[in-house]
């Protein structure tokens, strides 16, 4: 790692680097262009990981520790970077971290190598064999590639005996796999990697990791049309939700959102699709309408193929948990959906959780709205601030002067409107959301303030704020304005962000609900895992004791916890929860606290019944909404929690591991 | 120490489980059969089938032939899966239940009964480990 003409400015320069790649959490917004800004030069015109700035933070940090050696590629990797400074605008908005400083320290460090530090990679029969499928581009054994898949497929610490193969199409998925079993290979497919990248700092890494072998890197599978006239899109597995979502608003059209980052085609094999609109727009798998899939065998089969086996036959309860999808999706049909003219946001704000939890049910029995959930006062707050302290401040106020510790969010049609608004005594509306989005900075100044002590001491603080002739005063004193909210960032980045809260979408809830692009501000404090599941609604208690639950387990293990999101499911029948841990991803006694939490949890969950965990669904997302549902499961016996157990113990290591 | 699936991996490999796994304490008086079908074995990826039998926690019966069928008993399990898989099972690089869930192995029979053979069957396999050192390929 060290040349001879290294200087204390260079080694402060990596050091820089590293601690912001430590920050890095591999949500991929780096790779789509959601502020408009193009996509970074290299990372579009290599596809590698390891030319996008999310694998140069893997890079750097690998570099920095000695644990591969310089190539050629990394000199490529280096030059590549042309210093735009899109990756910085993109990264702050959501993360605040700024990887254009990883890309400098790469090439200084790059600079400062002489020629022949530079080692070769010899290309070997495997590689030999991946190339002759894909061409001699798209597949690559180099380390310096290989290890910017760190921690989205590939554990940390281990050997980087893998090979990375970028197929264009689902024939060269099938020869791939193929190619791989004939030579005894393992191969796992990687799409955005954001599942592996959460899990990567604890136990489950070993379940949903590949530890040696082909890498099949599904960026480059970007076919997406939208047929209006069908009201469908032909999505690639190389397609982000994001991605998808534009192209199908471009024809006033609209597609059941998961997060922005995330590639459509391996959201339906992982879990489905897990999104708030999904009590209008139908769950799970119930928006796509044909799959082409590649088999362990290497066989292309479609959805609609007839003779194909049964694919919704599954046994039900833990028993029948996998950890890795058992088809690659390669190409999907989705459902579209249509974007009404009338379309608004209305939220709800409440003190108590189970009165939270009554409204979204009953909207979501009644079919109200378009996309309903509760959302915790934290989501609220990192999804409207633009920085964590912001959010922080943001969320005091909220609990602990305002009382508002829940919100029910409706997207909905002005009729959906009328209806949340006869059921609620007050409403936060969307002119009011956009002055909290564009005045976050001021309003999080409001902490301590006598306009909110005098505010706190109201008998319904929520009603007087927000039905009352405070919500003028509250409205002035925020200053709404691109401008103001612009100087929260660094100097250098004011008049960027300026105009990116000029744009009306960037106050618009309904755009940002349907693009999901704030969501990922949740990963800017630290890394968190979301178990949760589906849970019947038919006994509200149970619901409560259920979340109780998760808290409880939180604050055994001490991390920092919060509900995060409930929406209902099947109309109404049921809600999905998810439920937030945050944790240190490059602290190990983290890792082993969230691994306990995370088993903890489901088993809890599978001892509760009327549960569906996130374990009884996660990769059968292709089967319908209904066999993840139903029957629903009873608790499970004292004898079958000790086979659970065991299960776990066989699978990832004693309890003393977790 | 021998070849993986070899002759002489048989005969140690029955010798070595009726001497070393204690019946009730290891394999809680087991009673089931296992046909593991270990596809493409390098050099010419054959086809090799492993059944093992055990009553009461003995080993009554283990069988290994080159075949793409195994007709000459019928097993409660039957789990497929390439060479490669297997032969990180057995060198102790993934468990078991590990290639089951990540789809390495295919399981053909009751996931619910299976589980409750994990722990027996990791015995059996570590069993195994102790005498193999050597692999195809």
């Amino acid at each position: 790692m060290k040349s001879t003409s290294e200087t204390t400015s260079d080694k402060t320069m990596l050091k820089d680097a590293v601690a912001i790649a430590k920050k890095g959490t591999h949500c991929g917004m780096c790779r789509i262009d959601f502020l408009g800004t193009g996509l970074c030069p290299s990372g579009k015109k290599h596809s590698y990981l390891a030319y996008w700035p999310q694998g140069r933070m893997e890079l750097v940090k690998h570099l920095s520790e000695g644990r591969i050696k310089p190539t050629e590629k990394l000199r490529e990797i280096a030059n590549s970077c042309t210093l735009c400074g899109i990756c910085d605008r993109q990264c702050n908005f959501t993360t605040q971290l700024r990887p254009e400083k990883v890309a400098r320290a790469i090439k200084d460090y790059v600079n400062h190598l002489d020629q022949s530090e530079f080692q070769s990679v010899p290309e070997d029969d495997i590689l030999r064999g991946l190339r002759e499928i894909v061409g001699d581009e798209w597949a690559t054994n180099d380390p310096n590639i290989i290890v910017s898949y760190t921690r989205s497929i590939i554990p940390p610490d281990v050997e980087l005996q893998y090979y990375i193969v970028m197929p264009e199409s689902t024939a060269q998925v099938s020869n791939i796999i193929k190619f791989a079993n004939k030579h005894n290979i393992p191969y796992m497919a990687r799409s955005g990697g954001t599942t592996c990248s959460v899990t990567a700092s604890y136990v489950l890494i070993k379940a949903f990791s590949l530890d040696h072998g082909i890498v099949i890197d599904l960026l480059r599978l970007k076919k997406l049309e939208i047929h209006p006239e069908s009201s469908t899109a032909v999505v690639g597995a190389g397609v982000t939700t994001f991605e998808l979502q534009k192209a199908a608003y471009s024809h006033k059209l609209r597609v059941l959102a998961a997060e922005a980052g995330a590639h459509y085609c391996s959201n339906i094999a992982t879990t489905g699709i897990i999104s708030t609109w999904g009590n209008t727009y139908g769950g799970f798998a119930d928006n796509f309408v044909d799959a082409t899939q590649v088999d362990e065998k290497g066989v292309i089969t479609k959805h609609s193929d007839t003779g194909i086996l049964n694919p919704y036959s599954t046994e039900t309860g833990f028993a029948n948990v996998t950890m890795t999808p058992s088809k690659i999706i390669t190409e999907a049909v989705v459902k579209l959906h249509p974007v009404f003219d009338d379309e608004v946001a209305v939220f709800v704000p409440f003190t108590h959780l189970k009165d939270a939890l009554n409204m979204v049910v009953k909207l979501g029995k009644r079919d109200v709205g378009l996309s309903l959930a509760v959302l915790s006062a934290k989501y609220l707050a990192e999804f409207l601030s633009p920085t964590i302290e912001l959010s922080k401040d943001f969320e005091y106020i909220c609990k602990n002067y305002l009382k508002l510790n829940w919100v029910v969010s409706v997207i909905g049609t002005k009729d959906d409107q009328k209806i949340v608004e006869d059921m609620a005594e007050y409403t936060m509306d969307q002119p009011l959301m956009k002055s909290l989005i564009l005045g976050a900075p001021r309003f999080s100044a409001l902490k301590d303030s006598e306009f909110l002590r005098i505010l706190s001491e109201e008998d319904d603080p929520l009603k007087a704020l927000f039905a009352g002739p405070m919500r003028k005063h509250l409205e002035k004193s925020l200053d709404p304005s691109p401008e103001q909210i612009a100087k929260v960032y660094d100097t250098d980045l004011q008049g960027f962000f300026k105009k990116i809260y000029s744009k009306p979408e960037m106050t618009d809830v309904v755009w940002l609900h349907a693009f999901r692009i704030l969501p990922t501000r949740m990963l800017r404090q630290r890394m968190f895992s979301g178990p949760g599941g589906s849970i019947w609604t038919g006994d509200m208690n149970h619901i409560l004791k259920w979340i109780q639950m998760f808290s409880d387990v939180g604050d055994k293990y001490q991390l920092e916890h919060s509900l995060g999101f409930i929406t209902p499911l099947d109309h109404g029948n049921f809600v999905y929860m998810e439920y937030d841990y945050f944790f240190d991803h490059n602290d190990p006694e983290h890792g082993h606290k969230v691994g306990k939490t995370f088993i903890e949890t489901m088993e809890q969950s599978y001892v509760m019944g009327k549960v569906i965990t996130l374990l009884d669904y996660l990769f059968k997302g292709t089967y319908r909404k209904e066999h993840v549902l139903y029957p629903l499961p009873e608790g499970i016996s004292k004898e079958e929690q000790v086979m659970f157990k065991e299960l776990l113990e066989s699978t990832l290591g004693g309890e003393e591991t977790w | 120490m021998v070849k993986f699936l070899s002759e002489e991996w048989i005969t140690y490999g029955k010798q070595f489980m009726l001497e070393k796994i204690d019946p009730v304490k290891d394999l809680k008086n087991l009673t089931t059969s296992l046909l593991c079908v270990i596809e493409n074995v390098p050099p010419k990826g054959t086809t090799m089938n492993l059944y093992l039998e055990f009553q009461q926690g003995k080993l009554t019966d283990l069988i290994v032939n080159t075949s793409d069928t195994f007709t000459e008993k019928e097993a409660v399990f039957v789990i497929t899966g390439l060479y490669g898989t297997y032969k990180d099972i057995i060198k102790g690089n993934m468990s078991l239940s590990m290639a089951l869930l990540k789809n390495r192995l295919k399981l053909k029979g009751s996931k619910l009964e299976a589980l409750r053979l994990i722990k027996p069957i990791d015995v059996v396999i570590d069993s195994l480990r102790k005498i193999t050192d050597e692999f195809e390929g």
